[in-house]
């Protein structure tokens, strides 16, 4: 078989091309590291691309996590993270396994409702939600943020989770009902564990998408002690035009970026797969 | 037990997994959604006791808007700009990483989908450095080639400047929508191609002839997710990198959005421009899908 390319210029143009892009992606992350080591006098006085001179400056990092309280907006963005995935999980995955299994009046319907408002821009409801948790007392508070987020990864949960308990035989629920099980505790103890793989991977893309969200998390939240990373990050930003702190700043980015980095390096292949699984709407 | 008992246990377990979640939906997500619509008909500054009904009041003023023009050309600029940038590279990064069996082709995929898991907030900072006039890297790259230190300021052009929020976008999506594609191209039987081995056909008819065609419905999701997914959210990266500016010229419907309701205070308003872009996405859905089946048609 001779598949592949056979015209040894073109392979190695076609390779410079897959090494130039990999380049354009990891350089940006270890640039975040280096300049995160530099003081101010390094970023005017040398090119943007030298390395940092000697010492390396590691207190940019203790800085930022003290100074500016990123060991507040870290705690933050983790407790709004965990909270809206695990919320949502259990919210998307009872409705999902009873639409999977269940038919009911209306079922098709409801699963419709949950695919289609999926198309529906969520910007649209930026200013109804500002009204809504305000008018809950919820603004600035981390449950404000949960709520919102859970609401969020509901449809696209439910979708995913729907198409997985239904790839799951029947047998072994039939089986469980047979031996005196409840229909919870089938749930619980037969379905919810065979569907692991399906729940890991919803549970990845949400932690992914909420660690990085930036707009609901700048409208509902304008107490800083409540802010999470990312708007803590575009507010540091915005003070660099008065203040000029360049090493912190990175540091404050390369913070941020780690533990989604250690994430998708553990999750690789459950986020193409869950990603997959959401595009073929 | 009976069957009656039996029933009713049954309609209790359905009830207690569908009712919370969907009382849930209700409240967060479709409540909202309606209230939108409602407020896009009212001129109203957030607070209660002055909130005047305006009827379409609200989307009179929105055409007669010079800005939210230029923001729906923006959109679509961007629309224009990432669907023709991001299919070509992604299609040729899938292609190249499945049916060239290129080394390491697995490396490569998972590197090039890393700026999918960053913030756009972060991608913005980052390519904010990068245009950075005084200790940019794009300035200090053309320094290298000139005599007197370049200063230009990247994001303060008077227009144009919205083409320099194109490639932090292109480069920020190219990851996800190649793993879109690979997995297309993986479903395709080998077969084909090993028929289309023996007949001597080469790559870029292959490509033409079997991957495309069979990767169609796939791109067809992609170009409609990319439009989608402008629409709604180009807002984050034109607010980290220009907030609109320079003079409102890189302003999209939804930094305009956040602007007039949130800064101006202009609830109503910025609900009318909320519709707006509910508006546009569906017809714009509707309008590729016939432009795309046109071509589908072709192909095949």
């Amino acid at each position: 078989m001779s598949d592949g390319i056979r015209n040894p210029v073109v392979k190695v143009i076609f390779y410079a091309l897959l090494i130039l892009w990999s380049v354009s992606v990891l350089y940006p992350l270890l640039w975040t590291l280096l300049d995160a080591l530099k003081d101010n006098e390094q970023f005017f006085l040398n090119a943007p691309w030298a390395l940092p001179n000697m010492p390396l400056i590691w207190s940019n990092f203790s800085y930022v996590w003290e100074s500016y309280s990123f060991n507040v907006y870290f705690v933050n963005s983790l407790v709004v993270t965990i909270g809206s995935t695990l919320l949502g999980l259990l919210l998307s995955a009872t409705t999902a396994y009873v639409l999977a299994r269940y038919q009911f009046k209306g079922s098709n319907a409801l699963y419709l409702l949950y695919v289609s408002s999926m198309m529906v821009p969520f910007i649209l409801a930026l200013i109804p939600l500002f009204f809504l948790m305000n008018s809950m007392h919820l603004i600035n508070t981390k449950l404000g943020l949960i709520l919102v987020y859970t609401s969020s990864v509901l449809a696209f949960g439910i979708f995913v989770l729907v198409g997985f308990f239904r790839s799951l035989p029947k047998e072994l629920e039939e089986a469980s009902i047979m031996d005196g099980a409840s229909y919870y505790g089938t749930f619980f103890r037969v379905m919810l564990p065979l569907s692991q793989p399906g729940l890991i991977t919803i549970a990845i893309i949400n932690i992914l998408n909420v660690w990085n969200e930036f707009i609901m998390g700048t409208i509902l939240v304008n107490d800083p002690v409540q802010y999470t990373l990312p708007v803590q990050i575009a507010v540091l930003q915005a003070e660099m035009q008065y203040r000029t702190e360049w090493g912190p700043l990175f540091a404050a980015l390369f913070i941020i970026i780690v533990p989604v980095l250690l994430v998708y390096i553990i999750f690789q292949r459950r986020i193409a797969s869950g990603i997959t699984a959401g595009a073929v709407k | 037990m009976s069957t009656g008992t039996v029933k009713r246990h049954r309609n209790v377990f359905i009830i207690s997994f569908i009712v919370p979640t969907f009382l849930f939906f209700c409240v967060f997500t479709i409540y909202p959604v309606l209230q939108a619509l409602y407020y896009s008909l009212f001129d109203w500054s957030g607070m209660s006791e002055t909130k005047d009904f305006v009827g379409l009041g609200n989307f009179t003023e929105m055409f007669n808007d010079p800005i939210v023009w230029r923001a729906i050309g923006n959109d679509y600029f961007l629309v224009a700009g990432k669907v023709i940038g991001i299919m070509i590279i992604a299609t040729f990064f899938a292609v190249a990483l499945t049916r060239f069996k290129f080394r390491m082709a697995g490396f490569f995929r998972s590197i090039f989908f890393i700026p999918n898991v960053i913030s756009v907030v972060v991608i913005g900072v980052l390519w904010n450095f990068i245009y950075n006039p005084q200790i940019g890297f794009l300035n200090g790259f053309l320094s290298l080639f000139t005599e007197s230190k370049v200063d230009i300021t990247w994001l303060g052009f008077p227009q144009h400047t919205i083409w320099m929020l194109l490639p932090p976008s292109i480069w920020a999506g190219i990851g996800f929508y190649m793993i879109l594609m690979i997995a297309a191209i993986q479903n395709i039987p080998a077969s084909y191609y090993e028929a289309a081995n023996i007949e001597g056909a080469g790559q870029w008819t292959q490509f033409r002839r079997i991957t495309v065609p069979l990767i169609w419905e796939q791109m067809k999701v992609s170009i409609l997710n990319i439009m989608m997914t402008t629409l709604n959210g180009s807002f984050v990266i034109v607010w980290i990198m220009t907030e609109g500016g320079p003079d409102n010229t890189t302003q999209v419907m939804g930094s305009y959005l956040y602007q007039m309701a949130f800064r101006q205070y202009h609830f109503g308003f910025g609900a009318a421009i909320g519709v707006l872009i509910l508006a546009l996405s569906l017809i714009t859905t509707v309008v590729l899908q016939r432009l795309m089946r046109h071509e589908s048609v072709e192909l095949s």
